[in-house]
């Protein structure tokens, strides 16, 4: 895939984390929209928005991520969803996988954390 | 030659703070997003990360001299600042509120509160040095800038 049109949305909501990942995949060469929580997130699916990759953060206000995820799955969503959180245990892991997450990493991201995720899911981030 | 010291005032500067564990590999990958395309990427965060502190140290003060104490809101406040400190690479006051974080989930109180003055002290003591560094900084880009022209 054409890393140029690779489109990923950040559910975060903290403003820093996103300040920076959003840094990061613009020098991976991604186009990124954000959501500031769950609800909004889902609300972008149900408009009909279509993402290559979902990177989704656990605790946030509003909807948390499992929910999150949980609704996006039963909204028919495809797209691989990988879990972001700042625990690296394995029930964290397996209550986002069981929810239909596909992957898990652990924050804090970094270029090459993204990098790996991009390429594992087919993502050429042209870099 | 003045740059040249300014350099090396900075580059001492910021060993010290990975050395005291005031940051972390986190923040080299802040450095390496500072290009010339994006010149103020590193003080764009740290200003980001002082600001949304600073509001969340007032708030969980707040939250900590109530009679009640709501612990789930406590947490949830130290969360977002474990959260953000560990993006920015600031190791010490990202480990104070792990240690933060148990107490709460203890409902421990004074815990909580020393716990809160662990955070504050190694916060400030990192603005401190955040603030300096960005003052070696300013003057390096001016007395370059000077050079130039």
């Amino acid at each position: 895939m054409d890393g140029s049109t690779c489109k990923v949305l950040l559910v975060e909501d903290n403003e820093i984390n996103r300040v920076v990942v959003r840094r990061l995949l613009g020098e991976l060469n991604v186009r990124i929209e954000e959501a500031d929580n769950g609800k909004a997130a889902v609300d972008f699916i149900r408009e009909g928005r279509a993402y290559d990759l979902i990177l989704m953060d656990k605790e946030m206000p509003i909807m948390d991520g499992h929910e999150a995820t949980r609704q996006m799955r039963s909204l028919g969503v495809s797209t691989p969803i990988v879990a972001l959180s700042g625990n690296s245990l394995q029930s964290d892991r397996d209550l986002f996988i069981q929810a239909g997450a596909d992957d898990f990493l652990s924050k804090p991201l970094s270029r090459g954390k993204l990098a790996h995720i991009l390429a594992k899911y087919g993502l050429n981030h042209g870099d | 030659m003045a740059s040249v010291a300014l350099r090396e005032q900075l580059n001492q500067l910021l060993t010290s703070m990975f050395a005291e564990g005031l940051l972390d590999q986190q923040f080299q990958q802040l450095q390496m997003l500072q290009d010339s395309g994006s010149p103020g990427f590193v003080a764009e965060v740290i200003t980001l990360f002082c600001e949304d502190s600073e509001r969340i140290l007032t708030e969980l003060t707040k939250v900590l001299e109530q009679t009640i104490v709501d612990y789930q809101k406590l947490d949830a406040y130290v969360h977002q600042l474990k959260g953000s400190s560990s993006s920015v690479g600031a190791q010490n006051v990202k480990l104070a509120c792990v240690q933060f974080r148990q107490f709460c989930e203890e409902t421990n109180k004074e815990g909580c509160i020393q716990a809160l003055n662990v955070v504050k002290h190694e916060y400030y003591h990192l603005r401190n040095k955040f603030e300096k560094m960005l003052q070696l900084e300013q003057r390096i880009q001016a007395y370059d800038s000077k050079q130039q022209n």
